[in-house]
């Protein structure tokens, strides 16, 4: 490449550096002869930038358009200049867009790494069929654990208790409002009110302050569904 | 005999109480007005599983009161 168009190309790289984020239209290339000559170029904006240019810089290039006078120089600079302009902004348009793409690939992967964390099930509600009932992770874990289990079982209505040993949950009936509503398995997330059909209308989210072990806070959240629900409806989080 | 049942980290603690002597009564009614007054709602448990009865104040009678911590959204 000669060597004024590496120094054209330079200008035009500084150009659109300094006004990235609106770049400017070229206007003019201009050659100024003075005792130190210059290669000047112009933008719409006003923006003008320039560099030392050696009558040896040009040689090449005045050969290869047969421009021997500064006139038709200016001329074919001009033209090397708006070709090589246009290609820049191209090129910079296709970067922008790259990186937008790039960004909303990652907004999106973040996105449903997020989704995917909040819809793993929680450690605790995990269960698995077992032999002729259901077992669940949290099972054994402690002392604490088995007694918490084994108030709830004690305080469960028949039905419930036989809904709890065939499905991981059991449903109230709202105290107030006579609503139904199902109490899974878990101490957090757990309880789902249901239409008439027993399909789910939404999910609320409560439960007992104090780390308390999956029994009692299933325990609690019967007794609250049942003897003060409004209030702890209040409390709790909705969730669609 | 009456018991109390107080939901806690080690699954529950129970406090039981002679409802014929009247020094465990004040006692269990002391805890009773300990506990509701740190946010503790006082249920006192059906016996076949069925809705239970909310207390607002102490009852002696009640062979089984569940103590529930204060509830939190999530």
């Amino acid at each position: 490449m000669e060597r004024v168009v590496q120094i054209l190309r330079a200008l035009l790289r500084r150009a659109l550096g300094e006004n990235e984020r609106e770049p400017p239209a070229l206007v003019d290339v201009a050659i100024e002869s003075a005792a130190e000559p210059r290669l000047w170029v112009e933008f719409s904006n006003g923006y003008r930038t320039s560099a030392p240019l050696l009558p040896e810089d040009c040689f090449s290039f005045c050969e290869r358009h047969s421009a021997w006078d500064l006139v038709s120089l200016r001329r074919a600079l001009l033209t090397e200049a708006r070709f090589a302009y246009a290609r820049m902004l191209q090129e910079q348009a296709d970067m922008r867009e790259r990186r937008r793409r790039a960004w909303v690939t990652e907004q999106m992967s973040r996105l449903g790494r997020g989704l995917a964390r909040s819809l793993r099930p929680r450690r605790e509600a995990l269960r698995f069929a077992g032999f002729g009932g259901r077992t669940y992770l949290d099972e054994g874990r402690s002392e604490a654990h088995e007694r918490g289990m084994r108030l709830l079982k004690e305080n469960l209505s028949p039905a419930q208790l036989q809904q709890y040993h065939k499905y991981g949950y059991f449903e109230v009936v709202g105290g107030r409002s006579g609503k139904r509503y199902r109490i899974r398995h878990g101490r957090s997330m757990n309880i789902d009110q249901l239409d008439k059909n027993g399909r789910r209308i939404c999910g609320w989210c409560f439960f007992p302050e104090g780390n308390l072990v999956t029994g009692d806070v299933m325990l609690a959240q019967k007794q609250a569904l049942e003897l003060f629900e409004l209030e702890a409806l209040k409390i709790a989080n909705k969730m669609w | 005999m009456g018991v109390q049942i107080v939901m806690d980290r080690s699954g529950d603690t129970r406090h039981e109480f002679d409802t014929a002597d009247a020094r465990s009564v004040a006692l269990a009614e002391k805890r009773f007005r300990e506990l509701t007054g740190k946010g503790f709602r006082a249920v006192a448990l059906a016996k076949d599983g069925g809705s239970g009865k909310l207390l607002g104040r102490f009852d002696p009678q009640e062979e089984q009161t569940l103590f529930i911590p204060q509830l939190q959204g999530g």
